[in-house]
């Protein structure tokens, strides 16, 4: 059988090596770029690769005259830059090194997440600009970057000019929760402001780029106040799904008051879920389950918080 | 679409497609890679080499960006006096990798050894990417300090 199978893939490969070869566009700035993407507006953008390699079909590509633009050479989208306020990576800087420059100063919530990949392996090639914008699948780090209240700066093509626009990364998801950029339109840098919320949850569970129908990821961030919290945000991350952020959910987390008890914790976990499934209907019980001993588990860490914090 | 690197020492002009993945340019093209798997995006670690000195999955690089590389298989490190070291570092802990993935932990167990990573959860995050079990992580880290004195040995021999 798994010959049979391998066979038939080979057989595919060797159909379709030869006549898909891409043509690769390397710009070194932004100009050639806007040129390029004028000219091929279905072009793909190729950051660091780790996303797009990594997909069982990648390679041969069935896709004839496929264009491909590598944002590798384009210096500005390499450089980081920081003051007392935020930080400002270009959207080719690597998640290596967003942690080694950063690992003093950015929130923890956005360390954990980078830690959650592993090995450096994959973190030395796959770009903080990459991990937003992948099309099919959402990676953790828009609802990571959401729960920081991170903007990004898109460039895009409109009337034949480049134009650039600042935004909040929440104002870019679509209907479904993925992270949508107009026609052309590319990531170019992202401004994560320095953090003083004392409460920063990441947790990931599953495989994001091997088994994304089970994988789960919640990043919550806030402030704990007098036994509330103070500008709470959590957003959730469903890989095939997409990212999950409401206001209201963010309202319903500063309404508490902690520690919560168990009925209070099950009225939270229905109004989560209550939220989840009107926005969602393909959530899988794995999926649910795990959800649900995430948030357990942030709250129960901010009962911890509640008990132990000086009393005021 | 012509590719000019260098792999194992060796100066090729290859003519490929533009997004093959370097593994299986070593399978295919080259007819080298004895472990360099290609696994179809699985990220199953196997494929493990080194491009400009640094450890990574081949299946992750695409022709285009090894225009100017150097790549070292495991084809090439085993001829290294590197490998030598940590065949002996293998010896002194008593463990080895298995056949499947020997190739792959190899080259990052040098690697390691070359940045001199001591923290035990580094060693162990590092070695992560590679998802078979064969090995106890006792003996992955023991591997890389051993692997770390033969080579401060050589150094304080060479100062003598």
């Amino acid at each position: 059988m798994l010959d049979g199978y391998s066979s038939q893939a080979s057989m595919d490969r060797n159909i379709y090596e030869g006549l898909s070869s891409p043509n690769i566009h390397t710009p070194h700035n932004m100009a050639e770029y806007a040129s390029i993407i004028t000219h091929y507006p279905e072009a793909e953008l190729w950051a660091g690769g780790t996303f797009l390699m990594s997909r069982p079909d990648s390679y041969p590509s069935r896709k004839m005259g496929r264009e491909i633009i590598s944002l590798a050479s384009m210096e500005e989208l390499h450089r980081f830059q920081r003051n007392d306020r935020f930080a400002e990576f270009g959207a080719m800087v690597t998640l290596d090194e967003v942690m080694s420059t950063g690992k003093a100063v950015l929130p923890k919530v956005l360390l954990d997440n980078i830690r959650s990949i592993g090995s450096r392996l994959i973190t030395r090639k796959a770009t903080i600009g990459g991990a937003i914008a992948t099309r099919e699948l959402s990676t953790t780090f828009p609802g990571t970057l959401i729960s920081l209240d991170a903007t990004v700066e898109i460039r895009f093509i409109r009337k034949k000019r480049l134009h650039s626009r600042w935004m909040q990364l929440t104002r870019m998801l679509d209907k479904n929760g993925k992270v949508s950029l107009p026609p052309g339109g590319m990531i170019s840098r992202i401004r994560i402001s320095f953090s003083d919320k004392d409460c920063q949850y990441f947790t990931s569970i599953g495989s994001v780029l091997s088994r994304p129908s089970e994988a789960v990821a919640i990043a919550f961030t806030a402030s704990m106040d007098q036994d509330v919290l103070d500008n709470p945000t959590i957003a959730f991350t469903y890989p095939d799904i997409g990212i999950l952020y409401s206001r209201d959910i963010d309202n319903i987390f500063s309404s508490l008051r902690f520690p919560l008890d168990e009925g209070e914790f099950r009225s939270l976990e229905q109004i989560v879920f209550t939220f989840i499934d009107s926005s969602i209907q393909e959530l899988s019980r794995l999926q649910r389950a795990r959800t649900s001993g995430i948030l357990r588990a942030i709250i129960d860490d901010l009962n911890e918080k509640s008990l132990t914090s000086p009393a005021s | 679409m012509k590719v000019d690197c260098t792999i194992d020492g060796k100066t090729l002009s290859l003519s490929l497609n533009s997004d093959k993945p370097l593994s299986l340019i070593i399978n295919e093209n080259l007819g080298a890679g004895s472990g360099t798997n290609h696994c179809n995006g699985s990220l199953c670690g196997l494929c493990a080499v080194l491009v400009d000195g640094k450890p990574t999955l081949s299946c992750l690089v695409p022709a285009f960006e090894l225009r100017g590389k150097e790549v070292q298989t495991f084809d090439g490190f085993r001829r290294t006096k590197a490998f030598k070291d940590l065949e002996k570092a293998y010896d002194a802990v008593g463990a080895y990798p298995c056949s499947d993935c020997y190739e792959a932990r190899s080259i990052i167990f040098h690697s390691l050894i070359a940045d001199d990573v001591t923290d035990r959860s580094e060693i162990l995050k590092e070695l992560s990417v590679i998802k078979c079990s064969c090995m106890d992580p006792d003996d992955q880290v023991a591997i890389v300090k051993q692997g770390m004195a033969i080579r401060s040995g050589k150094r304080v021999r060479r100062i003598q």
